[in-house]
């Protein structure tokens, strides 16, 4: 018996089966003091309690039988795991482009195993043909598995090499690029590729989903259908975000990367482009561009792959009556980096400036960015904010904080003794991460139940 | 879960839905419901099998905090989505979601604030499974006498069709296998009822509108707490399967939790006859409607048997129907025409107003079919009906009509354009033609569905799930799903189900069947406590609490026969009765002796048919009591006096007449038959 044969199961479910001379995929009656009941062992999620033994029936129903109740588990059959994914060649068009997909981690797209419930994740070109057929008609496909990390555990390891794969394909020749994420930290990933893949000559999509693949209601297949397209086809040679426009399936946004932000816990529409307008749409194969400003893309392969990261970089968000010793302890600890997330247009209390002011002399960097998002930071209104300058602090315009973190963890790899430069970086635009000007429909929060906004909203799909 | 725990395939398992029986009774001459006996249904090998679903009382929803059971007629906002199938591990399409992602459907949303939130809208995962749903599904569960599921786990069952947002339900078993008593003395059924399960899952969306390729769906209802009780199959007459719908309808009803009204409890049914297969007729919202419903269906599938032994008996095959999968109908098959040109002057106007569209018209060849296509399958309607109902719910036709075939001579076309259709697809004598017409994509479709329902005719009845209409005939709706359509959800952890919500056996609400028996043994006959059952003034005859068996029997038979009637008279909602403290006291006087039998039902009417009457009044005599000597000799004189004025002045009649006025005082003081007596003497004294 191999270590799979009781997966999931802790006493005292784990002695039970044991008794009994029954595993994980046993075909079993079980006779409990509540009654027969007849079904296949499934493996018990690890989070699950240990009380209890799960059962496929046979309606396909699961349920859960409680260890204590049981009184004789009888093998009647068993069925061995065997993994099979079936694969379609995918049909490659010397006419289309070439595109390289990344995968991260998390499931692109995937295949369910209704016996199991399992999902099973499909990468390779086959698996994604046999579950969207679409990108065949799109480009010549060719996928990479970088690493299998969520989305929430990517840091600068996988920053660095994910930019030095992208350099790679990029020399190889591909028409285009897409990266499989997942959302949560799409836009920190997405930040940290603007920065470290310096003018690239191809569009570089990052890519995810809200609704996971296995879901017939799935947003994946629209939004790996969009990015290949932007990828293959589309003009914008810059580090880009692809995903939902409204929560209908309806068209795709194209982020730029330092601009995107993810908004809301589960909405499908979920990323924004905060105190700018997107990029473009894309709908069914159409790319409408919205701003005409963007990096366009180039026949030539040159690329500057700078892919450094100072990892003693942090965020303070600060609230009302943030006590010094916050501030005092990152220095100590010898982070060399400070991006405080300010309140309106970039002001903390007066409680914390010895603590700045000792940040400065130790030689830390602090930067000066806000939590309402939207808006610049304009430290020269309040007697407060000329206060907070005067003990060094650097305003970020409208740099959206998390950005400005990445950045700072970039610009310190970059200059690792010159303090001097790294302000300079931070302080220079290299990446549409600062604007110069916010258009007015850069921030639009609308107020649900206004009654005009009711009117809008009755002819519209949200 | 990963992918090392996936199973090898099975091999094919035999369909589960094929009735055991597989001689289908070919020469059974049809007759109406009503002729039909138990051994002509024994002879069609009837089968069938109910699910019930029910919604339960709750305050929110299963699986969001919004309220459940409130229904709007507006909405503030729309969504739009599309649903796709997910692949099974063998990288096939099941057969429904197929035909679902064929329909390339846009799929509308009505969204109402105060309804609906992210949940229903699939943007926000769910929340905790509500607890009190939980309670009430393993309350009815242990009232079917079901084993329980210790613990909980929520499965996803897919939908494409739209009806759910997310394209799946959430669903979780809750009890397995159990048994009711089943008794009916009219129908002569004592023998127990099998439940195969019960599980708690949420209710879907409400259809607006379903015309070509946009549907439109209303969520209020979505996410409700419903229960889905299913029977075993061994329901084996038309009127069976009223009285089983009619009896899980009571027990779910008897926890007091259950929603009530229009919708609240719906139920699909499982028909089959022998050599034929499961076929799900959906949402029957009235129990009356079933027998005819299932009567209907029963030999709509022995005329399809027929058909199918018509075909084989002609040698017809399935490569007969073949035509590939690929391109536009027309260009890859001798079978398929684009007949566009060849119509272009016809003066037929549903074709005149599809040309006008710039439609595509096609004519598709049926080799050997000629005849088949107008064979009855329902009342009134032909084989016909079947192909159409695919098309449009598959190729998503939308033209009145936009189908016509050539067993109906000269449907449509003129004699000398159905002879070209003829000659342009070389069809011979025995051939039949179908034209459709429509947007070249979807007709195209349309025609390859033609080809494919003919070939599934070789069958015999297709496994599908079918839409019950009001005359008692049903229409195709969608592919029966596979059972393997089922996978955990994700989003929701098991739950063992804590003891308090479980119920406590000793201390289950009262059964139908109980209390039936408590009826019989408080004096009840055996047919009326059935009836009573059945009635829904049962719970007010509980309210009135008869203690003595006369008075329990004198108020069974009074309530039968004046609920009707204060209905009738429009004192009474239909669906409304009288509250229990009109009648109560004069219940109570019948108990108590004070209130003579026979004055209950008229009291009863003034009771409830005058609101200013007061019943506690009423269930006492009149003070001071009529003197009944006085009365009859009274009523007599009357009678006397007022006899020249009458046509009918027999002794007879004048005696009826007498004690009508007589008993008006005298009801609930004298025997009637006495009164009677003594004015039938009267009157022969005066005489």
């Amino acid at each position: 018996m191999g270590r799979d044969d009781y997966k999931g199961y802790r006493d005292p479910c784990l002695a039970l089966m044991k008794r009994h001379g029954v595993r994980v995929w046993s075909e079993v009656i079980a006779r409990t003091t509540g009654g027969t009941f007849e079904g296949l062992i499934l493996p018990r999620s690890e989070t699950a309690d240990a009380q209890h033994i799960a059962l496929k029936l046979s309606s396909g129903y699961n349920i859960g039988l409680r260890a204590d109740t049981i009184v004789e588990l009888v093998e009647t059959g068993w069925r061995e795991a065997v993994y099979r994914i079936p694969e379609k060649e995918f049909p490659r068009d010397p006419a289309k482009p070439r595109v390289k997909l990344f995968g991260t981690g998390g499931t692109i797209a995937s295949r369910l195993d209704y016996r199991t419930g399992a999902v099973i994740p499909a990468f390779s070109p086959g698996e994604l043909y046999g579950s969207v057929p679409e990108l065949a008609d799109i480009c010549n496909l060719d996928t990479e598995k970088l690493f299998g990390v969520f989305s929430e555990n990517m840091g600068p390891e996988q920053y660095i090499e994910l930019a030095q794969a992208v350099g790679q394909a990029i020399r190889d020749g591909y028409d285009g690029i897409v990266i499989g994420h997942g959302t949560d930290t799409m836009h920190h990933t997405a930040a940290a590729l603007s920065f470290m893949v310096r003018r690239p000559p191809v569009p570089i999509v990052m890519v995810g989903s809200q609704r996971s693949s296995d879901r017939p209601s799935s947003d994946a297949a629209q939004n790996l259908i969009s990015a290949a397209w932007a990828a293959a086809h589309g003009e914008i040679a810059e580090v880009l975000v692809c995903m939902f426009g409204p929560t209908s399936d309806r068209y795709n946004l194209l982020h730029r990367g330092t601009r995107v932000r993810k908004m809301h816990s589960s909405y499908r529409s979920t990323f924004r482009t905060l105190g700018d307008v997107p990029l473009a749409m894309v709908e069914r194969g159409a790319i409408t561009p919205i701003k005409r400003d963007f990096a366009r893309r180039r026949d030539d392969r040159e690329v500057e792959i700078a892919a450094v990261f100072d990892e003693r970089v942090t965020i303070l968000y600060y609230y009302p009556n943030m006590q010094p010793d916050i501030i005092d302890a990152l220095v100590e600890r010898g982070y060399r980096g400070i991006v405080i997330a300010g309140t309106g247009l970039g002001h903390v209390n007066r409680k914390v400036y010895p603590a700045l002011e000792r940040a400065r002399e130790a030689g830390v960097q602090c930067y000066m960015t806000l939590q309402t998002l939207w808006g610049y930071v304009q430290m020269y209104v309040y007697e407060t904010g000329r206060e907070i300058l005067e003990l060094g602090v650097v305003p970020l315009a409208n740099m959206l904080p998390e950005v400005a973190y990445v950045k700072l963890g970039w610009a310190l790899g970059m200059h690792p003794d010159d303090p001097d430069a790294v302000r300079a970086l931070m302080t220079t635009s290299i990446a549409g991460e600062m604007t110069e000007r916010e258009p007015h429909d850069g921030y639009l929060v609308f107020q649900g139940g206004v009654p005009e906004l009711d009117a809008l909203l009755r002819h519209l799909w949200k | 879960m990963g992918p090392s725990n996936a199973l090898p395939p099975e091999a094919p398992r035999p369909p589960a839905d094929l009735n055991p029986r597989t001689d289908p009774p070919l020469d059974f001459r049809d007759k109406p419901l009503a002729e039909m006996t138990p051994g002509d249904w024994d002879a069609l090998g009837f089968m069938c099998g109910l699910e019930v679903h029910q919604q339960l009382r709750t305050r929110t929803k299963l699986f969001c905090r919004c309220p459940a059971g409130v229904y709007v007629d507006h909405h503030d906002a729309e969504v739009l989505r599309h649903m796709r199938p997910t692949l099974s591990e063998l990288g096939e399409y099941d057969g429904c979601a197929l035909m679902e992602f064929k329909t390339r459907k846009e799929i509308i949303y009505l969204l109402e604030r105060e309804t609906v939130c992210t949940y229903e809208m699939d943007d926000t995962p769910p929340f905790e499974i509500d607890r009190e749903a939980v309670e009430i599904a393993y309350l009815v569960a242990a009232m079917f006498r079901l084993q329980l599921v210790p613990e909980l786990h929520v499965m996803r069952k897919q939908y494409l069709d739209g009806s759910i947002p997310t394209g799946f339900q959430r669903t979780a078993m809750v009890g397995l296998s159990g048994e009711i008593p089943f008794r009916d003395p009219t129908l002569g059924i004592d023998r127990p009822l099998r439940i195969r399960q019960l599980s708690l899952e949420e209710d879907s969306c409400r259809e607006v509108s379903d015309v070509g390729h946009r549907i439109v769906f209303r969520t209020d209802r979505l996410g409700m707490p419903l229960i889905e009780t299913v029977t075993e199959p061994e329901l084996v007459t038309p009127w069976e399967v009223r009285q089983a719908g009619r009896l899980l309808a009571r027990v779910a009803r008897a926890t007091g939790r259950v929603r009530r009204g229009p919708g609240a409890a719906r139920q699909d049914v499982n028909v089959s006859v022998a050599g034929g297969r499961r076929v799900e007729i959906k949402g029957v919202d009235n129990h009356r409607r079933l027998p005819q419903l299932v009567h209907t269906e029963a030999f709509r599938q022995l005329n399809l048997l027929r058909l199918r032994a018509e075909m084989q008996a002609r040698g017809l095959t399935r490569d007969v129907f073949a035509i590939p999968t690929d391109g536009p109908a027309w260009e890859v098959s001798p079978l398929v025409i684009d007949a566009t040109s060849a119509l272009r002057r016809s003066v037929y106007e549903p074709v005149r107003r599809a040309l006008e569209q710039d439609h595509t018209i096609v004519a598709v060849l049926l080799r050997g079919c000629a005849g088949l296509l107008s064979r009855p399958t329902q009342p009134g309607i032909s084989f016909a009906h079947e192909l159409q109902g695919r098309v449009r719910v598959i190729a998503c036709l939308t033209g009145h009509p936009f189908m016509i075939h050539s067993d109906v001579a000269d449907y449509g076309l003129a004699a000398a354009r159905w002879r070209h259709l003829r000659s342009a697809l070389r069809a011979g004598r025995d051939d039949a033609i179908v034209v459709l017409w429509g947007p070249a994509r979807d007709v195209s479709t349309a025609a390859r569905e033609v080809l494919a329902r003919m070939a599934e005719a070789l069958d015999g009845v297709p496994a599908e799930t079918r839409q019950a209409f009001a005359d008692g005939t049903n229409g195709f709706e969608r592919i029966l799903p596979g059972p393997d359509r089922m996978y955990p959800d994700t989003d929701t952890p098991p739950l063992a189900v804590p003891p308090e919500l479980l119920p406590d056996p000793r201390a289950l609400p009262e059964a139908p069947w109980e209390r039936e028996r408590r009826w019989i043994d408080a004096g009840l006959d055996p047919l009326v406590a059935a009836r009573l059952a059945a009635s829904d003034w049962a719970d007010l005859f509980d309210a009135l609490a008869p203690r003595r068996p006369e008075t329990a029997r004198r108020l069974a038979a009074a309530l039968e026969k004046r609920v009707p009637y204060w209905r009738r008279r429009g004192a009474l909602g239909r669906y409304e009765l009288p509250a229990a403290d009109r009648l109560a006291p004069l219940v109570a006087a019948l108990d108590a002796g004070t209130l003579r039998p026979d004055a209950f039902e008229a009291l009863a009417d003034r009771a409830v048919l005058d609101p200013d009457a007061d019943p506690a009044a009423l269930a006492v005599p009149p003070e001071p009591a009529p003197e009944i000597a006085t009365e009859i000799s009274r009523a007599i004189r009357t009678v006397i006096e007022l006899a020249p004025r009458r046509k009918r002045r027999d002794r007879e009649a004048l005696a009826r007449w007498a004690l009508g006025i007589a008993m008006r005082r005298l009801r609930g003081l004298a025997d009637p038959r006495d009164v009677a007596a003594r004015i039938a003497a009267g009157l022969a004294g005066e005489a």
